[in-house]
């Protein structure tokens, strides 16, 4: 696998490897796909769901309601005053 | 075996059974880290739906159990917070992921544990761990408040030292959920006893298993022959060999998405330095706080669903899922179950473990994972005990069908008994 591959896919991933990692990771990634590439033969059918039972979707009232008490959520979070600190945007 | 545990037990004698809870499992009184340093501290606000339903039918939830990093792992060694060791022989795996819970279901008596299945993670350990291990229907028991490692693929199941202790507690935890979708669509649970008579063994799962535990199994088939008079079958149902890379594809796909969360904003870990840019700081935590099998999967996962690579390995292993469920249809139209050893081997020594490079791990799951991948109900049960470790056997039933396989393990239980380590009695 190209290095400029593996690097394109931590980056899209949000992750950052060490070089041994790259190399490391690069390898196993190359074995486990060669053998992926096994689907290549298997048979398909051409119709397929996303979930292997029917699922329903479910929908609720319109209605205004809060699950979870917001101050334990409040307690959770990085604050400064009444806003959620995070990192720099731009 | 627990990441947490409770600190007393409590006096108070209102409750009515005990248990313990996976930790990817929320539980509002304690973290919830699911094997994963990136969610040290994580406190979630509120119970899983199994975990507050089991507590509402009087259950003392008494620590949470360890586990593979979000379930990544067959052997339980891939977790931030330690390695539990096997009861039957500490120099060796408990299985994974569900290793802490099957260790618990296996040492303590009288106590029913909450594991989760993703592609064998009850299955696997439970038969390392020689207990009884449920893994329902996909959908069979809502999601709300797991931690997601596949949403098509992820099952939460019981494991126990018997059947009957499984039955009594499965209801509870199973049924509609309006906080998971995919858990409403389901037909009542019918836990009634049935009169079982054919079970179905696929030739192609019968090859690359260790010699004694191939003779456990086979010694196993002769006993329901014999003593529970079954018919046994060989059949053959091609498909199956497609099954584990078509699983890896799609679980590896959907947990890359599912891990995009932690990024050091919500929960557990945050990151040092909020100077840095958004992408930046996400990278830092996410590359400090993941384990090696959570970035590797990671990289698997996000790669097959890229541009160009899409159809060939995502939709494919779609399409692929899809004859799996067509080929055991028709098999479980003739016959009441399939019937497979649970693992290719017995529980393995860490030190062996340490040699196995990646595919030669995920290899190891090709028995479990077929039913996983189809969403099929299944049952491992204790057969036999090769070197004074167990070994399992997995019986695979219809969709939403149950009842068959608490049925047929509560018969195996008449004709087999299992042993467990000696340690408390």
């Amino acid at each position: 696998m190209k290095s400029e591959t593996i690097e394109e896919v931590a980056r899209i991933a949000r992750l950052e490897l060490t070089e041994t990692e790259r190399t490391e990771f690069s390898r196993d990634l190359e074995e486990v796909l060669e053998y992926f590439s096994m689907l290549d033969e298997a048979p398909g059918e051409k119709e397929y769901g996303l979930n292997p039972v029917e699922i329903l979707d479910m929908l609720r009232e319109d209605e205004v309601g809060q699950e979870i008490d917001p101050e334990l959520l409040v307690k959770m979070m990085d604050m400064f005053e009444d806003l959620v600190r995070g990192p720099r945007l731009v | 075996m627990f990441s947490e545990l409770i600190d007393e037990m409590p006096l108070d004698s209102s409750f009515k059974f005990n248990f313990s809870a996976k930790d990817n499992l929320c539980t509002i009184d304690f973290q919830t880290r699911a094997g994963s340093k990136i969610l040290d501290g994580y406190r979630p606000p509120f119970d899983a739906t199994p975990v507050r339903r089991l507590r509402r039918a009087g259950g003392l939830l008494v620590g949470k159990t360890n586990m593979d990093e979000f379930g990544f792992g067959t052997f339980c060694t891939n977790s931030g917070y330690g390695v539990p060791r096997n009861p039957f022989d500490i120099e060796r795996s408990c299985g994974g992921s569900s290793g802490g819970a099957a260790a618990a279901a296996c040492l303590l008596e009288d106590h029913i544990s909450l594991g989760v299945s993703t592609g064998g993670s009850i299955s696997c350990p439970a038969s390392f761990c020689g207990v009884v291990g449920l893994t329902p229907t996909y959908g069979r028991v809502s999601r709300y408040g797991l931690v997601d490692y596949g949403n098509s693929l992820d099952k939460v199941g019981i494991l126990a030292r018997s059947s009957s202790m499984i039955k009594n507690h499965f209801p509870t935890i199973a049924g509609s959920d309006p906080m998971d979708p995919t858990s409403c669509a389901q037909p009542a649970l019918d836990l009634d006893e049935t009169q079982i008579d054919s079970i179905a063994v696929p030739r192609e799962a019968m090859e690359n298993i260790h010699p004694a535990v191939m003779d456990s199994f086979l010694r196993a088939l002769d006993i329901m022959r014999d003593r529970l008079s079954i018919d046994i079958h060989e059949v053959t149902v091609p498909s199956l060999r497609f099954a584990l890379p078509a699983y890896y594809v799609l679980a590896t796909s959907e947990a890359s998405t599912n891990l995009a969360r932690y990024c050091g904003m919500r929960f557990g870990v945050k990151g040092d330095d909020v100077t840095q840019h958004f992408n930046d700081y996400f990278s830092s935590v996410r590359s400090k706080n993941f384990g090696k099998e959570a970035k590797r999967r990671i990289l698997l996962g996000t790669y097959s669903r890229m541009v160009g690579f899409r159809n060939r390995y995502y939709l494919k292993a779609l399409s692929v899922r899809q004859t799996v469920i067509s080929d055991y249809a028709r098999v479980l139209k003739e016959h009441d179950l399939v019937a497979t050893p649970t693992m290719p081997f017995i529980a393995p020594r860490f030190s062996e473990i340490e040699r196995m490079k990646p595919i030669e791990m995920y290899r190891a799951d090709f028995l479990t994972v077929p039913p996983n991948l189809a969403g099929l109900p299944h049952i491992s049960v204790p057969c036999g005990y090769v070197d004074s470790m167990p070994t399992g056997m997995q019986l695979v039933s219809q969709h939403w069908s149950e009842g068959v396989l608490l049925n047929i393990a509560n018969m195996w239980e008449g004709v087999f008994q299992y042993r467990f380590p000696g340690a408390r009695q």
